[in-house]
Protein backbone atom coordinates (compact mmCIF):
# COMPACT_ATOMS: atom_id res chain seq x y z
CA UNK A 1 0.00 0.00 0.00
CA UNK A 2 2.87 2.65 1.15
CA UNK A 3 4.56 1.65 -1.98
CA UNK A 4 1.41 2.70 -4.19
CA UNK A 5 1.46 5.98 -2.40
CA UNK A 6 5.04 6.17 -3.29
CA UNK A 7 4.19 5.87 -6.91
CA UNK A 8 1.22 7.99 -7.04
CA UNK A 9 3.17 11.27 -5.34
CA UNK A 10 5.97 10.02 -7.70
CA UNK A 11 3.44 10.27 -11.02
CA UNK A 12 1.73 13.82 -9.22
CA UNK A 13 5.29 15.24 -8.56
CA UNK A 14 6.42 14.46 -12.13
CA UNK A 15 2.60 16.24 -13.45
CA UNK A 16 4.49 19.60 -11.92
CA UNK A 17 7.49 19.41 -13.97
CA UNK A 18 5.38 21.68 -15.98
CA UNK A 19 6.86 24.38 -17.89
CA UNK A 20 6.30 28.17 -17.67
CA UNK A 21 4.93 28.94 -20.49
CA UNK A 22 6.91 31.59 -22.68
CA UNK A 23 3.71 34.27 -22.29
CA UNK A 24 4.08 33.37 -18.52
CA UNK A 25 7.51 34.79 -17.97
CA UNK A 26 6.31 38.35 -16.87
CA UNK A 27 7.77 37.68 -12.97
CA UNK A 28 10.60 36.08 -14.22
CA UNK A 29 11.76 39.37 -16.42
CA UNK A 30 11.92 41.57 -13.58
CA UNK A 31 15.01 43.40 -13.33
CA UNK A 32 15.81 41.61 -9.63
CA UNK A 33 14.76 38.12 -11.00
CA UNK A 34 18.06 38.20 -13.28
CA UNK A 35 20.28 36.07 -12.47
CA UNK A 36 22.79 39.21 -12.18
CA UNK A 37 20.88 42.27 -11.79
CA UNK A 38 23.84 44.16 -11.35
CA UNK A 39 26.36 43.19 -13.97
CA UNK A 40 29.43 45.21 -12.77
CA UNK A 41 29.32 43.85 -8.90
CA UNK A 42 28.45 40.21 -10.33
CA UNK A 43 31.61 41.05 -12.61
CA UNK A 44 33.38 42.03 -9.87
CA UNK A 45 32.43 38.88 -7.34
CA UNK A 46 33.11 36.41 -9.98
CA UNK A 47 36.68 37.47 -10.54
CA UNK A 48 37.88 37.75 -6.61
CA UNK A 49 35.96 34.08 -6.45
CA UNK A 50 37.83 32.71 -8.92
CA UNK A 51 40.81 34.72 -8.30
CA UNK A 52 40.31 33.40 -4.89
CA UNK A 53 39.72 29.50 -6.02
CA UNK A 54 42.68 29.86 -8.48
CA UNK A 55 40.40 27.81 -10.49
CA UNK A 56 38.66 28.46 -13.93
CA UNK A 57 35.14 30.04 -14.15
CA UNK A 58 31.68 27.84 -14.71
CA UNK A 59 29.44 30.63 -14.57
CA UNK A 60 26.26 30.75 -14.16
CA UNK A 61 23.71 28.14 -15.66
CA UNK A 62 20.04 28.92 -17.69
CA UNK A 63 17.08 29.23 -15.70
CA UNK A 64 16.08 33.15 -14.96
CA UNK A 65 15.24 35.72 -16.96
CA UNK A 66 12.47 36.55 -19.56
CA UNK A 67 13.36 34.07 -22.32
CA UNK A 68 12.32 36.36 -24.66
CA UNK A 69 14.18 35.80 -27.85
CA UNK B 1 8.36 -9.45 -10.81
CA UNK B 2 10.45 -6.24 -9.52
CA UNK B 3 12.10 -5.30 -12.39
CA UNK B 4 8.20 -5.26 -14.34
CA UNK B 5 6.68 -3.13 -11.48
CA UNK B 6 9.73 -0.52 -11.71
CA UNK B 7 9.66 -0.37 -15.68
CA UNK B 8 5.75 0.39 -14.93
CA UNK B 9 6.91 3.18 -12.61
CA UNK B 10 9.11 4.86 -14.80
CA UNK B 11 6.83 4.28 -17.90
CA UNK B 12 3.83 6.13 -15.66
CA UNK B 13 6.15 8.62 -14.25
CA UNK B 14 7.64 9.50 -17.83
CA UNK B 15 4.19 9.59 -19.21
CA UNK B 16 3.02 12.63 -16.44
CA UNK B 17 6.08 14.77 -17.58
CA UNK B 18 5.24 14.15 -21.41
CA UNK B 19 1.66 15.23 -19.97
CA UNK B 20 3.18 18.33 -18.40
CA UNK B 21 5.03 19.11 -21.35
CA UNK B 22 4.30 22.27 -24.23
CA UNK B 23 2.14 21.59 -26.95
CA UNK B 24 3.35 22.32 -30.52
CA UNK B 25 3.89 25.36 -32.45
CA UNK B 26 1.52 26.42 -35.47
CA UNK B 27 4.08 25.57 -38.15
CA UNK B 28 4.22 27.37 -42.14
CA UNK B 29 1.42 25.61 -44.00
CA UNK B 30 -1.34 25.43 -41.14
CA UNK B 31 -4.40 27.34 -41.02
CA UNK B 32 -4.48 30.25 -39.00
CA UNK B 33 -7.18 29.28 -35.86
CA UNK B 34 -9.81 31.66 -35.96
CA UNK B 35 -10.63 33.84 -32.82
CA UNK B 36 -12.29 36.75 -30.96
CA UNK B 37 -11.01 38.56 -28.36
CA UNK B 38 -11.69 41.97 -26.72
CA UNK B 39 -9.61 44.99 -28.12
CA UNK B 40 -7.73 47.15 -25.76
CA UNK B 41 -9.47 50.65 -26.93
CA UNK B 42 -12.60 48.41 -26.91
CA UNK B 43 -14.78 46.69 -29.21
CA UNK B 44 -13.82 42.92 -30.12
CA UNK B 45 -10.82 41.92 -32.38
CA UNK B 46 -11.92 39.03 -34.88
CA UNK B 47 -9.49 37.40 -37.55
CA UNK B 48 -11.88 36.41 -39.61
CA UNK B 49 -12.66 40.01 -40.39
CA UNK B 50 -9.00 40.42 -41.86
CA UNK B 51 -9.85 37.51 -44.42
CA UNK B 52 -8.34 38.37 -47.66
CA UNK B 53 -5.58 40.98 -46.27
CA UNK B 54 -2.00 39.80 -45.55
CA UNK B 55 -2.09 39.76 -41.79
CA UNK B 56 1.08 39.88 -39.49
CA UNK B 57 -0.47 38.19 -35.86
CA UNK B 58 1.86 39.48 -33.10
CA UNK B 59 2.26 38.06 -29.70
CA UNK B 60 3.86 40.69 -27.28
CA UNK B 61 3.69 41.60 -23.82
CA UNK B 62 4.86 44.71 -22.13
CA UNK B 63 7.47 43.15 -20.06
CA UNK B 64 9.39 41.42 -23.36
CA UNK B 65 12.12 43.23 -24.05
CA UNK B 66 12.55 43.23 -27.82
CA UNK B 67 8.48 43.59 -28.36
CA UNK B 68 8.95 47.10 -26.98
CA UNK B 69 11.73 47.33 -30.29
CA UNK B 70 9.40 45.49 -32.54
CA UNK B 71 6.07 47.42 -31.99
CA UNK B 72 7.59 50.73 -33.53
CA UNK B 73 9.16 48.51 -36.44
CA UNK B 74 6.00 46.99 -37.29
CA UNK B 75 3.79 49.99 -37.22
CA UNK B 76 6.71 51.51 -39.81
CA UNK B 77 6.20 48.32 -42.21
CA UNK B 78 2.11 48.19 -41.64
CA UNK B 79 2.02 51.72 -43.34
CA UNK B 80 4.78 50.85 -46.44
CA UNK B 81 1.33 48.54 -47.79
CA UNK B 82 -1.77 50.02 -48.45
CA UNK B 83 -4.22 48.83 -45.44
CA UNK B 84 -6.31 46.90 -47.82
CA UNK B 85 -3.30 44.77 -48.61
CA UNK B 86 -2.09 44.58 -45.36
CA UNK B 87 -2.32 45.02 -41.87
CA UNK B 88 -0.66 43.78 -38.13
CA UNK B 89 -2.63 42.60 -35.17
CA UNK B 90 -1.29 42.39 -31.85
CA UNK B 91 -2.24 39.82 -29.17
CA UNK B 92 -1.24 41.21 -26.03
CA UNK B 93 -0.94 38.61 -22.89
CA UNK B 94 -0.23 40.64 -20.42
CA UNK B 95 -1.94 39.05 -16.72
CA UNK B 96 -3.10 42.40 -16.13
CA UNK B 97 -4.28 44.55 -19.21
CA UNK B 98 -3.43 48.27 -17.35
CA UNK B 99 0.39 47.21 -17.75
CA UNK B 100 0.06 46.96 -21.66
CA UNK B 101 -2.54 50.23 -21.74
CA UNK B 102 0.37 51.92 -20.03
CA UNK B 103 2.83 50.82 -22.79
CA UNK B 104 0.99 51.89 -25.25
CA UNK B 105 0.55 55.17 -23.97
CA UNK B 106 4.39 55.56 -23.90
CA UNK B 107 4.92 53.83 -27.40
CA UNK B 108 1.36 53.73 -29.31
CA UNK B 109 0.91 52.11 -32.37
CA UNK B 110 -2.03 52.35 -35.43
CA UNK B 111 -2.38 49.25 -35.31
CA UNK B 112 -4.85 47.02 -33.04
CA UNK B 113 -4.25 44.90 -30.16
CA UNK B 114 -6.96 42.23 -28.61
CA UNK B 115 -6.10 41.39 -25.19
CA UNK B 116 -5.66 37.73 -23.93
CA UNK B 117 -4.72 38.02 -19.85
CA UNK B 118 -5.41 34.22 -19.54
CA UNK B 119 -2.98 33.07 -22.67
CA UNK B 120 -5.55 30.75 -24.31
CA UNK B 121 -4.53 32.20 -27.85
CA UNK B 122 -0.78 32.00 -27.45
CA UNK B 123 -1.36 28.37 -26.11
CA UNK B 124 -3.96 27.77 -29.37
CA UNK B 125 -1.20 29.15 -31.68
CA UNK B 126 1.75 27.54 -29.85
CA UNK B 127 4.09 30.55 -28.85
CA UNK B 128 7.07 29.02 -28.19
CA UNK B 129 8.87 32.39 -27.25
CA UNK B 130 8.12 36.14 -26.69
CA UNK B 131 7.81 37.57 -29.04
CA UNK B 132 6.27 34.94 -31.59
CA UNK B 133 4.75 36.34 -34.85
CA UNK B 134 2.35 34.69 -37.67
CA UNK B 135 3.14 36.29 -41.22
CA UNK B 136 -1.01 35.11 -42.39
CA UNK B 137 -1.55 35.16 -46.51
CA UNK B 138 -5.18 36.23 -47.77
CA UNK B 139 -6.74 32.46 -47.28
CA UNK B 140 -5.78 32.85 -43.52
CA UNK B 141 -2.56 30.28 -43.91
CA UNK B 142 0.44 30.71 -41.85
CA UNK B 143 3.33 31.50 -44.60
CA UNK B 144 5.88 32.15 -42.18
CA UNK B 145 6.50 32.20 -38.19
CA UNK B 146 8.88 34.87 -36.90
CA UNK B 147 10.05 33.84 -33.49
CA UNK B 148 12.02 36.33 -32.16
CA UNK B 149 12.28 40.03 -32.88
CA UNK B 150 15.59 41.53 -33.92
CA UNK B 151 16.31 44.84 -35.89
CA UNK B 152 17.70 42.57 -38.95
CA UNK B 153 14.52 40.54 -39.32
CA UNK B 154 11.98 43.42 -40.91
CA UNK B 155 13.92 43.49 -44.17
CA UNK B 156 13.40 39.75 -44.35
CA UNK B 157 9.88 40.34 -43.28
CA UNK B 158 9.26 43.34 -46.05
CA UNK B 159 10.44 40.97 -48.79
CA UNK B 160 7.92 38.13 -47.83
CA UNK B 161 4.85 40.45 -46.99
CA UNK B 162 5.45 41.67 -50.78
CA UNK B 163 4.94 38.30 -52.04
CA UNK B 164 1.96 37.70 -50.33
CA UNK B 165 0.70 41.30 -50.89
CA UNK B 166 1.07 40.27 -54.89
CA UNK B 167 -0.58 36.95 -54.57
CA UNK B 168 -4.42 37.08 -55.83
CA UNK B 169 -7.01 37.24 -53.06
Amino acid sequence: MARWLAALALCAACLGCADVRPWERDALARADMAWDPDPLAAALAKHIHFSKEGSLDGGPGGGGGCGCN
Amino acid sequence: MKRVRIAALTAAALTCAALAAPIGALEKGERAPEFSAPGIAGGTISLAAYRGKVVYLDFWASWCGPCAQALPALDQLRQEFPATDFQVVAVNVDREPKLAQAFLKKRPVGYPSALDPKGSLPAQFGVASMPTSFLIDRKGVVRHVQRGFRAGDVAPLREQIQELVAEAR
